[in-house]
């Protein structure tokens, strides 16, 4: 049925004693976007990635049927995923004590644990310290973009020049029409499936197919559009109408696996950077992979002071190596890009590499979630059941606030992502209240009837949100770990208050009946969207980074990953780290061409 | 599933439908027990089925092998505690069926059966766990998937997919 290539050969044993063009540090994303445009630009490139290669089509294992699982989807005897409650009630490291063999983030708790087991880390060998923080994390090739939620939003000036709007934090060292071409260029080479809406605070990328709405869907979307709000199908970064120039990736089909499991689709329609970037990288003959790399320090020349390799250690063996690169790009996620900056402090950097701004590590930022809505559409109660969830996501509806209003206790904005209808598993059976015939009439009447959608909202950054190095507690591979000095405040308190209300006013237009109301605050970290530990900037005392994510103290290094974004915004960042990291690369190959690194 | 083996399903269910009415033995359950005794799977199975019975429309959890997975899950559980708590849980069952009629609950009549798991459910405590397990693995079973919520899903789908088009 599908026209899929096997992935090109892998050695470990590559040639270190030669010196790379650029080396880059994390393989998800970011790193695979680097990859990608530095071999375009004819560099040769070193791509280091601490976890392994996965077979991830035997992980993920997309259309296997519960009852074909021998513990219908869950991780074997002695796994466990962190609760809500633990993270609420405990602080980190939450692994510590535990009597579990292998504790997981909370993501390992979803639906079919088994198939991400080898995709997360276990936070037994990944402890971290400070404020509780749910920190979710993936080493292996790809990173987080084999389990992603594969929502793919644009940022607009809404954002980059949200200081100008609200006087709060800084603005963008670029502006939209700064990133928009190259917004384009990855919706084109990666694919993206969505509706246009013309609207001026989340620009319309150059979408494939969209997935529809259904029936309950339509009805919330009219309603809203009374009220001047938009229902839009989710912008979901997956190909539905195929990609001929990539070998690696299928078209859609529509099999509803990514809303099933915590994510993945073993025919990449959904965008993953092995299959979407890497590959086709390595197929230049230009890109070299080393999986199994645990990079721990951003290695510097003696005399210059300029970034000359990155050490790592292999992650199986622990054996120490040196890669050299004319260039050093990290890309190994907010956090961990920070914590390696942080780790590497030669006598020209003692505060880390690429800090006399004191600035890495700060301003760190995401979004805040918790609050949200589910209801009861009376008209589809009892009506045959119909294919819902074969698509890679229900709805998203865009911000609708601070944009010419101005809300009195809050700044910024936030948006939902929702969806309704069947599913494999029905919904709402332990919420049905008794047992017996009735209990069982009545999951089947209701299971296609319940809509339900939750927010997601920007977090400001500030100074004094940060993390460090724990001067204490060691990773298992005896590197020092992070330190969180990180809550919500008051803007995030206000902001979700008002997203619960605005959540249940939505719904009661519609004329859908509400159900539970959730004004909870999720955990920090909950959004698997943490930013702005080393933000770009044009003052190199208050920022980390220039507009092209290039150190302002060593030119030759680069951090092309969300730490560079300066605010979080609302939208989901991934297509963001991938527009602005081809940008920077394309700088870079012309600055490197040039001579001028 | 096609739709012959979904008829075959139903047949071979069918002296399920017929047969509650008696305070017969148990039918047989689909998988051999590796944790609870053979009197504690016939109790786990019965209740299974008070909880989700087969209906006009579809067989229930004794037909979808519920009591079966849990005794897996049990069999292969690392957490002693929690191994208790269904042996505990499943005692506590007998104990009431005997305070409140006399006899065991395997021996007691149909709605005697009822009243039991109505009591328990008007409480905290093992019923809930009970409940969740039982509907967890009916669910995810062939017959809970296919015949009673007649998923149509997680298959290639040609052409556009399901739904209103918003656009």
């Amino acid at each position: 049925m599908m026209i899929r290539v096997a992935p090109p050969p892998l050695r470990q044993d590559v040639d270190l004693s030669k010196t790379y063009d650029a080396v880059i540090v994390g393989s998800g994303a970011a790193g695979g976007m680097a990859a990608h445009v530095l071999t375009a630009h004819g560099m040769q490139v070193l791509l280091l990635e601490a976890g392994k290669r996965l077979p991830i089509e035997q992980e993920l294992r997309s259309m296997e049927w519960p009852y074909d699982h021998p513990r219908r989807g869950d991780a074997p005897p002695g796994s466990h995923a962190i609760s809500f409650n633990e993270y609420t009630v405990r602080r980190p490291p939450y692994a510590k004590a535990s009597a579990f063999r292998h504790v997981y983030s909370y993501v390992g708790g979803w639906g079919g644990s088994d198939y991400v087991k080898n995709i997360l880390v276990d936070e037994k060998d990944h402890p971290y310290t400070g404020t509780r923080y749910a920190w979710v994390r993936a080493r292996a090739l790809g990173g987080k973009t084999n389990i992603w939620g594969r929502l793919a939003l644009r940022l607009s000036d809404y954002d980059f020049k949200a200081k100008a709007h609200d006087g709060y934090g800084e603005d963008w060292p670029i502006s939209y029409a700064d990133l928009a071409p190259y917004y384009d260029k990855v919706d084109l080479y990666l694919g993206i499936s969505g509706v246009k809406e013309s609207l001026p605070h989340l620009p319309d990328s150059l979408f494939q197919r969209p997935t529809k709405l259904n029936v309950a869907e339509v009805q919330l979307r009219e309603r809203m559009a009374r009220m001047g709000r938009v229902v839009t199908p989710y912008r979901a970064g997956v190909t539905t109408d195929g990609l001929k120039h990539n070998k690696y990736r299928s078209k859609c089909f529509g099999r509803g696996a990514c809303s099933r499991r915590a994510g993945g689709c073993d025919i990449h329609a959904a965008f993953d950077s092995p299959t979407g970037l890497i590959y086709p990288a390595m197929d230049t003959g230009r890109l070299t992979l080393r999986t199994n790399a645990t990079a721990y320090e951003v290695l510097v020349d003696r005399n210059s002071g300029r970034a000359r390799g990155v050490a790592f250690l292999d992650s199986e063996t622990r054996k120490a190596y040196e890669a050299n690169g004319k260039v050093v790009i990290l890309a190994a996620s907010t956090l961990e890009s920070a914590r390696l900056l942080l780790l590497s402090r030669p006598r020209q950097h003692p505060n880390g590499i690429g800090n006399s701004s004191g600035h890495v590590g700060h301003n760190f930022c995401e979004h805040v979630m918790g609050p949200g809505v589910t209801g009861l559409v009376k008209e589809l109660v009892g009506k045959p059941h119909t294919l819902d969830d074969g698509r890679p996501g229900g709805f998203y509806v865009p911000r609708f606030r601070n944009l010419k209003d101005r809300q009195p206790g809050f700044i910024r904005g936030y948006g939902f992502e929702g969806s309704s209808g069947h599913s494999m598993f029905p919904a709402h059976t332990m919420e049905t209240p008794g047992f017996g015939a009735q209990f069982k009439k009545t999951v089947r009447d209701y299971a296609g009837a319940f809509i339900s959608m939750g927010g997601f909202g920007e977090v400001l950054p500030r100074y004094e949100s940060h993390v460090d190095l724990d001067p204490a507690e060691q990773d298992r591979w005896g590197i020092p770990v992070l330190r969180f000095h990180y809550q919500f405040g008051d803007n995030e308190r206000k902001m979700a208050e008002d997203m619960a209300t605005t959540a249940r006013e939505m719904f009661e237009a519609a004329g859908i009946e509400v159900i539970g109301v959730d004004r909870e605050i999720l955990t920090e970290g909950w959004s698997i969207h943490e930013l702005g530990t080393a933000r770009m900037g044009r003052d190199p005392k208050t920022s980390v980074l220039n507009q092209f994510q290039q150190s302002h103290d060593v030119r030759n290094l680069f951090v092309v990953d969300g730490s560079s974004h300066v605010s979080a915004s609302c939208q989901n960042p991934t297509w963001t780290i991938m527009a602005l990291a081809w940008r920077s690369c394309d700088y870079l190959a012309e600055e490197l061409r040039n001579g001028s690194l | 599933m096609t739709d012959l083996s979904r008829r075959d399903m139903i047949a071979a269910t069918a002296a399920a439908l017929v047969t509650p009415l008696l305070p017969a033995a148990p039918v047989i359950a689909q998988r051999p027990a590796r944790f609870l005794t053979p009197a504690e799977f016939a109790l786990l199975d019965e209740l299974t089925e008070l909880i989700i019975p087969t209906d006009e429309h579809s067989p229930g959890a004794r037909a979808a092998g519920v009591a079966g997975y849990i005794d897996g899950q049990l069999a292969e559980s690392l957490d002693p505690e929690w191994q208790a708590r269904w042996r505990a849980g499943l005692q506590a069952v007998e104990a009431l069926a005997r305070e409140l009629h006399g006899k065991a609950f395997l021996e007691s009549m149909p709605d005697q059966r009822i009243a039991v798991l109505t009591r328990m459910a008007a409480a905290e405590g093992f019923f809930g766990e009970l409940k969740l397990r039982t509907v967890h693995g009916y669910y995810t079973s062939k017959i809970g998937i296919h015949m009673d919520q007649a998923y149509k899903g997680n298959v290639y789908q040609r052409g556009d997919y399901a739904g209103f088009d918003a656009t």
